[in-house]
């Protein structure tokens, strides 16, 4: 359960060999509709909001980075030396190439295009994966912002498919906040009948059921995630202040030779820190 | 079939308690595909690579830091950071009820489906009520060691649980840094005819994933040996910003 999307979508690191020189764009391609075309690229729209914490070497304070390593010759493999298998038997595989994986459905690799329009009320929660933003490559602003600014006055959104690596996403794309958003979609087929769950017996106590429906007015307030931090994210900054105080830090080996900057009070830094991260969220 | 039970716990309001279980509502099923190291085609694994040495790091030797600064770091022991995990419990607590409409999708997170787990007369009522103010309530929980927001929605006989992302957890959209772009009321009219025009009903089943078979029909091409034709993906032209309004009406006829 611990960060159950963060490893999953078009952003998946360890499925993109490759991508990793464009940190901004996971994507980048044309959003179209009927005949408008957009240049565009796709990039995130949530990170997991844990105090965001570093694994290090404990010889030397050293950050450790996550990489795909080669168990025979024992090495970190490069992005430009990693393809992808399909496995047919132990240690067999049949290799694909990135542009073979983009040959099955070209017309999808590098295209948003918009088939249907949907009222938005009718998708059915469920139905929501995981939300990236579209921001508009140059000369696409202004088509852009119209798509914005009428998505959001008829409560509409576009519904496409595009093919990112080895994967076809269903796709919803939005108005949200004066930006769009992309929202991927399950399949249908990927929700599970829920038929088996519901109650045997079907009758509602009306009594009841009006007991809740006057708490509820009683309970009815705006929409307002801001309200709800998480509690240990509290915990943890205070904690990390008290060791600041009373043990100090470590210091890595500096890898480049870029010098580290001079000493700074721990506390001002420490919270310096945590409102960069939260200015990125 | 729903998924196995996951975990059960109890909503709370007021003087109203209903016992739940939480099931899975989704699962995917892809063709997945190894990452291989290319010229001696061995699988590859994901290591901790010390940044310093080069090498990989075995559990045994790794450390938490948090990061004050380039290269400066807090050590923090794992056993100081569990005592910063909430206590458990297994209250679903309704904290408010809001509009089902008002919640942003870019919030919603992961569903559960839950079972009544006694008492049906309660959860039937919830649901009845739910839906017949159209809101969600707003929940929060402890679930493995960890504080949840959710939306507790009723959709047919079926109560749901839909984790919710915390609010420093989405990108606000100003870090974007989009332009603003004056657009004329023409422009908009003829935009919103056109997408008016281009609406149906919302149909997911419509939406195969074909694409699965395609891939198959690939990777059984190469398995018999036979070349693969690389086609290259299609490139829009953009449209450019004095033709939009034209783009626009022309789409408009096409429909219309």
């Amino acid at each position: 359960m611990k960060n159950p999307r963060s490893q999953r979508g078009p952003s998946k690191p360890s499925s993109s060999p490759g991508e990793e020189r464009a940190v901004h764009g996971i994507w980048s391609g044309t959003l179209s509709f009927s005949l408008v075309a957009i240049p565009v690229q796709l990039v995130k729209a949530v990170e997991p909001g844990r105090v965001s914490f570093h694994l290090l070497h404990n010889k030397d304070y050293s950050p450790l980075a996550r990489r795909m390593f080669c168990p025979k010759e024992e090495v970190p493999v490069p992005p430009e030396e990693i393809i992808r298998g399909y496995e047919v038997g132990p240690d067999r595989y049949i290799l694909i190439t990135d542009a073979e994986l983009e040959s099955v459905s070209p017309e999808r690799s590098r295209t948003i295009e918009i088939v249907d329009f949907i009222d938005l009320e009718e998708v059915d929660p469920i139905y929501f994966d995981h939300p990236y933003y579209l921001v508009p490559a140059k000369g696409g602003e202004k088509a852009y912002r119209l798509l914005v600014e009428v998505m959001r006055r008829t409560n509409k959104a576009g519904i496409a498919k595009f093919v990112l690596h080895e994967r076809e996403y269903l796709v919803l794309v939005k108005s949200t906040e004066g930006a769009l958003a992309l929202i991927t979609l399950h399949y249908s087929e990927e929700i599970l009948p829920d038929a088996d769950l519901a109650p045997q017996e079907g009758e509602i106590d009306a009594a009841e059921k009006s007991r809740i429906k006057q708490k509820i007015t009683n309970m009815l307030a705006d929409f307002d995630p801001g309200q709800y931090a998480d509690a240990r994210r509290q915990k943890i900054i205070d904690l990390l202040k008290k060791k600041a105080r009373e043990e100090g830090e470590v210091e890595a080996p500096a890898v480049s030779e870029e010098e580290g900057e001079g000493p700074a009070d721990l506390i001002a830094a420490l919270e310096e820190s945590m409102r960069q991260v939260k200015k990125h969220r | 079939m729903a998924g196995r039970t996951i975990w059960k716990g109890h909503i709370h309001f007021g003087n109203t308690d209903v016992p739940v279980k939480l099931h899975s509502a989704v699962r995917e099923n892809r063709i997945q595909f190894h990452l291989l190291h290319r010229r001696d085609r061995v699988k590859l694994q994901q290591q901790w690579i010390c940044a310093y040495e080069k090498v990989p790091v075995p559990l045994a030797e790794q450390a938490k830091g948090f990061e004050l600064e380039e290269r400066r770091y807090i050590l923090v022991d794992p056993a100081e950071l569990e005592q910063t995990e909430p206590e458990s419990s297994r209250m679903i607590e309704v904290r408010a009820f809001v509009k089902t409409a008002q919640i942003d999708p870019i919030f919603l997170e992961r569903v559960y489906y839950l079972e009544p787990d006694a008492a049906v007369k309660g959860y039937n009522a919830l649901v009845g009520a739910l839906q017949e103010r159209e809101v969600d309530g707003i929940c929060t929980w402890t679930m493995r060691k960890r504080s949840y927001l959710g939306a507790l929605q009723a959709r047919g006989k079926i109560l749901r649980l839909q984790t919710l992302r915390y609010a420093d957890e989405v990108i606000p959209v100003k870090s974007l840094d989009l332009q603003q772009f004056s657009l004329s009321e023409k422009e908009l009219k003829i935009g919103s005819d056109l997408i008016n025009q281009l609406t149906v009903p919302f149909e997911p089943e419509k939406f195969a994933n074909e694409h699965q078979q395609k891939l198959q029909n690939l990777i059984d091409k190469k398995a018999r040996g036979e070349k693969i034709a690389i086609l290259r993906p299609r490139r829009l032209q953009p449209t450019a910003p004095d033709k939009l309004l034209q783009a626009l009406e022309a789409s408009l006829k096409k429909v219309a």
